[in-house]
């Protein structure tokens, strides 16, 4: 009797424990937690900068949920795989807007492919923060009330590093860019800050994509005997144009300039090839030393990554999500419209200083560094750069609104 | 215990067959947008082995087909604001002008050769497009091909939601289906294996056997050009690398996968592809190595492919 009467009990009480704290914990667990749907190319020439954006990407998002979340909703980040493929990157958005259903998306690493997730994105209604560099995205038609943008643009990027050399290494320049989108846009940076201060381009090349013997360039340039040779090519056509420019003796004569210096391609190629080159980045850790928001940044990241230091494209992962958690916080919701509200003309320093997202295109306002690399008096191992001047956050560095095409 | 004629019952009714897995297959697929994809380049596979598997010519060229398609479709909705019905027959016919031009000139050449020339002009359609920034977007791609709801008589249906997408995608590719099925059982279709399995005979018996390959690759043209403009609309961009020789080589797996030469194996070949890429890739960066190595012990443990090994098991 009694033995029955136990064995019913306890059927009722796991029956009233299953219904009461399991359902409950169910319809909690699919409406409260905030998705952001992070896709990026893990796999690619660009795996390394990926993978640090996905550690930086996971920072911003425990510091939201330590800090308590969105009156206790937690966010979490959806990490998808986009293999620098602009199809795949559009499937993949699709899936995390129907399939996943998230609030968000940040992410992507090219031009091409975040304007492949901005366009799926938009037309659902969802709000996607670009971490990677492109000009016609906060232009129309591209643009959308919902797009964002985190990263740096070709215009401000080559604007800033041309400002610095021009005025610094002289008059007479050299282009060579990589025949594609980049390349292009750099370039007309350049030339849009250079036509004032009135520089004087001796030629201007082009080289395809995935060029492994410059050669047949590199002693026309000599002969030219310019003051600064701008190379607009990146990754690995950036690593063998510098190394074969430093084997023809350009160096003795020219300044060599290159947008952007990517922390990563710079420890991959080494120290002796990149000595004296001159580029753009939007971070470089060692701003630390005089910038608490970096320090603080640093921190974590060494704490949570085996005490390494953040890459300049990782730490757009950090600054992409967490301005996405900021307009939350701030809006107190994850309606889109709300969150877009708030995020229009926020002021915010998350890791490089002061920035602000500028209301007419939702582009961060933020300043560039201008960094030289080094090959002495190294710190530590991570310590390759050289910080020269910093161009601070401007509005006026950047296309105006109404070339963009914003009423 | 089947019924000793299933299996040619089965054969005889391979499109309404088809077209049943079609409705149930978005069930049991992890989510939509990749059941669409499956459609499209099992669709593509689908164009591509009528040359293959059908006619015996291995093209190395077929992104071309299916990219003209794509940006057919997308330039004429994006540019001339085309309704959704006109871009799907642009995209079709886009296919089939460039399979003609590419055609006409790649016919001569058979085995190696034809891949190769194939594979060169397929080149130049994709630097063209490349570098016709104003018109294809370049290499940002062509973006804004966006389709909200389509109207077709009298209803207008939401084109966003996923499963309408899938359907509308499948009405699609079911009328493909049926279309190259009758294609197969027609006096052409005989004439196409015909000159697969003996040119020389095939000509003896007074079939005209360039003639027939310029019409089965301009009919291709038109499958593969149709799975373009699918996609355009599926993903509203087009990107360049629809154009790249990697699809081609695509295809060719997807197609050597499935079965060359089977009227279904296409289909199972993009699936079994695409799903073995997008759920290992979920788990592990390596998933190139995964999928590699399933690629191999497909090719050696499946040498007529995955469907074509089946049927093979199903014959005996």
């Amino acid at each position: 009797m009694s033995h029955a009467m136990t064995a019913q009990i306890s059927r009722r009480t796991l029956l009233a424990a299953s219904s009461v704290l399991a359902m409950p914990a169910i319809v909690r667990a699919q409406d409260s937690t905030i998705k952001i749907g992070f896709p990026v190319p893990l796999t690619g020439p660009y795996g390394t900068e990926a993978k640090d954006q996905v550690a930086c990407a996971q920072i911003a998002i425990a510091e939201f949920n330590e800090a308590g979340g969105l009156g206790g909703r937690k966010a979490e980040l959806l990490v998808r795989d986009d293999k620098l493929d602009p199809g795949e990157a559009a499937t993949r958005t699709l899936e995390l807007i129907e399939n996943d259903r998230v609030s968000f998306i940040a992410g992507s690493l090219s031009a091409s492919v975040q304007l492949a997730i901005n366009n799926v994105a938009k037309q659902r209604g969802i709000l996607f923060n670009s971490i990677s560099q492109s000009d016609q995205i906060v232009a129309l038609p591209d643009w959308s009330k919902t797009t964002f943008h985190e990263a740096m643009t070709p215009y401000l990027t080559a604007g800033a590093v041309g400002r610095y050399a021009f005025k610094n290494f002289g008059k007479k320049v050299v282009f060579l860019r990589a025949d594609y989108a980049y390349g292009n846009e750099m370039i007309d940076g350049f030339k849009a800050a250079g036509a004032p201060m009135g520089i004087e381009v001796l030629a201007d090349l082009r080289h395809p994509l995935g060029t492994t013997d410059y050669s047949t360039l590199l002693p026309r340039i000599q002969s030219l005997k310019p003051d600064i040779l701008v190379l607009a090519n990146f990754g690995r056509d950036q690593q063998i144009s510098i190394k074969q420019a430093t084997d023809f003796g350009l160096k003795k004569t020219t300044k060599i300039v290159a947008p952007i210096l990517l922390y990563t391609s710079r420890l991959a190629a080494g120290a002796q090839a990149f000595e004296g080159v001159i580029g753009g980045t939007s971070y470089y850790w060692g701003i630390e030393a005089n910038t608490p928001s970096a320090k603080a940044f640093n921190d974590k990241y060494r704490k949570a990554n085996e005490n390494r230091v953040p890459s300049d494209y990782g730490a757009l992962g950090y600054a992409g999500v967490r301005s996405i958690l900021a307009g939350v916080t701030r809006a107190g919701s994850t309606d889109t419209a709300k969150v877009v509200a708030a995020m229009e003309g926020l002021k915010y320093d998350s890791y490089k200083g002061a920035q602000e997202i500028r209301s007419c295109d939702h582009q961060s306002v933020q300043s560039v560094f201008i960094i030289e690399s080094k090959s002495k008096d190294m710190a530590n191992q991570y310590d390759v750069f050289n910080v020269l001047a910093t161009d601070a956050a401007n509005a006026e560095n950047l296309r105006s609104c109404k070339d963009e095409g914003h009423a | 215990m089947l019924p000793p004629n299933f299996v040619a019952t089965c054969k005889r009714h391979r499109v309404v067959l088809s077209i049943a897995f079609l409705i149930v297959f978005p069930l049991l697929m992890p989510f939509k947008a990749i059941a669409v994809n499956i459609l499209i380049y099992g669709l593509f596979a689908l164009g591509f082995n009528l040359m293959f598997g059908t006619l015996g010519l291995l093209s190395f060229g077929h992104a071309a087909l299916f990219g003209a398609g794509a940006y057919a479709c997308g330039i004429a909705i994006v540019h001339f604001g085309a309704p959704w019905w006109a871009g799907i027959l642009g995209g079709t016919l886009g296919g089939m002008a460039i399979a003609a031009l590419i055609g006409a000139l790649a016919i001569r050449t058979r085995g190696i050769y034809f891949a190769m020339v194939t594979l060169a002009l397929s080149q130049c359609v994709y630097f063209l497009a490349y570098q016709a920034t104003a018109w294809t977007g370049g290499e940002n791609g062509l973006r804004g091909v966006e389709l909200s709801r389509i109207a077709a008589f009298g209803h207008s249906i939401n084109f966003v939601d996923p499963l309408t997408r899938y359907y509308v995608v499948a009405f699609f590719v079911a009328l493909a289906l049926f279309i190259l099925s009758r294609i197969l059982a027609s006096p052409f279709g005989a004439v196409l294996e015909a000159v697969r399995e003996n040119e020389a005979r095939a000509r003896a018996c007074g079939y005209d056997v360039r003639a027939t390959r310029f019409m089965a690759f301009v009919i291709s043209g038109g499958f593969c050009g149709l799975a373009g403009a699918l996609q355009a609309l599926h993903l509203s961009i087009v990107p360049i690398e629809t154009l790249y020789y990697q699809t081609s080589g695509l295809v060719v797996m997807m197609a050597l996968l499935g079965g060359m030469g089977t009227f279904f194996g296409p289909f199972v070949g993009a699936g079994v592809f695409l799903l073995l890429e997008n759920l290992v890739s979920l788990w592990t960066v390596h998933w190139q190595l995964f999928v590699g190595a399933a690629f191999v012990a497909c090719v050696l443990f499946f040498p007529r492919g995955i469907w074509g090994t089946l049927l093979m098991g199903r014959a005996k």
